[in-house]
């Protein structure tokens, strides 16, 4: 018999045989060959040990309100949720396209009238001071004055000032 | 065995999966097929948690975690698996997770608390001398240490099989991972635990 360790399955088979899962057929016949082979009598007993020392480990009961707890739960996070969303859908089952419509219109409404609003206030101002040039003032000054002497002009010309 | 099973078909489901069948009435609003599949995966969800983080409190709030999300997806459960499948993949997603945010870390330092609470049986009918508890304390503290250094993905591989008696192909869907992966992860999962505890025999 080929040692099990040499073929490819030969792991899955030796764990089969440690853990009492190989049929009998097979156990019986690989049997010998674990007696007489020191690799796969060292991995069986190996292995052996380690099914042993797994079934020491067990597990702490479950707390006695394990259930009650979870039911709380499930009142609390599940019901909670249900109760705001089944009329929602309900009401998307039966009025689904329109209300997804009207939906839809509103914020694209909503977005486009609300665009000019949304240039920050700081900026708008600071836009405002920097039109403001000292030459444009200079200029606007002197187009005041040129009115004021035009306007002089004009009352020194009229036939009432000539009175 | 083929896990798949068609949704609609009520016969077949059972045939495959009983706990299949009882989740679609869940589905349809039977709160009692609920409590069936609580009863009977409860300690098992709880067990296997408890040996991934190795703390009972946090298993157990774990275990609830997976039984709601159980509960919450009624609505849309398809069987396309064994139900225990789907189960732990749900709570081993929570485990990592759990074990990976560190959320248990705390809890590690106690695990001295939790080993001293033995099983009842431990204490009840032949009680055991004080020898042969800190013998049994000695032991199941290598156990646990072994596993807990074990890899994630080879410490769930190894619980899924050894406690949950779960084969290859079933717990390469639970990982998510093909069967030839899972068997190379088992087996040297397995080495290192022979290098750890065969002395142990």
């Amino acid at each position: 018999m080929k040692c099990p360790l040499e073929i490819r399955e030969g792991t899955e088979i030796l764990l089969a045989y440690s853990s009492g899962d190989l049929d009998g057929e097979r156990s019986a016949r690989l049997a010998p060959h674990v007696e007489n082979c020191p690799a796969c009598r060292e991995f069986v007993t190996g292995q052996r040990a380690v099914w042993e020392a797994l079934d020491e480990w067990e597990a702490l009961p479950v707390s006695v309100d394990f259930d009650r707890r979870l039911y709380r739960r499930i009142a609390e996070q599940v019901s909670w949720w249900e109760t705001v969303a089944r009329p929602l859908r309900s009401a998307l089952v039966r009025r689904g396209l329109p209300i997804a419509a009207a939906a839809a219109l509103t914020i694209t409404a909503g977005l486009l009238l609300d665009r000019p609003s949304a240039v920050p206030v700081a900026a708008r101002h600071e836009s405002a001071q920097v039109e403001l040039q000292p030459d444009q003032v200079e200029r606007a000054l002197d187009q005041m004055e040129t009115l004021r002497q035009f306007t002089h002009l004009l009352h020194t010309d009229s036939p009432d000032s000539q009175m | 065995m083929d896990e798949r099973v068609k949704t609609g078909m009520g016969g077949a489901v059972a045939a495959l999966d009983l706990d299949a069948e009882l989740m679609l009435r869940v589905k349809e609003g039977d709160g009692a097929s609920f409590g069936v599949l609580l009863n009977k995966h409860r300690a098992s969800v709880v067990h296997f948690l408890y040996r991934m983080v190795q703390n009972h409190a946090v298993a157990e709030e774990l275990a609830q975690e997976v039984f709601l999300r159980v509960y919450r997806s009624r609505g849309t459960y398809e069987p396309t698996a064994k139900f225990t499948t789907w189960l732990f993949r749900i709570a081993t997603h929570l485990a990592l997770n759990s074990l990976r945010d560190g959320r248990n870390e705390k809890s590690q330092e106690r695990l001295d608390d939790d080993s001293g609470d033995l099983p009842a049986r431990q204490v009840s009918d032949n009680r055991p001398t004080i020898e042969a508890r800190m013998v049994y304390q000695v032991r199941l503290e290598e156990v646990r240490k072994a596993i807990a250094t074990l890899p994630e993905k080879q410490r769930a591989a190894v619980l899924m099989h050894k406690y949950e008696e779960m084969e290859y192909s079933q717990i390469a869907r639970v990982l998510n991972c093909s069967e030839s992966a899972i068997k190379s992860l088992l087996f040297r999962a397995y080495e290192t635990l022979r290098a750890r505890l065969a002395h142990m025999a």
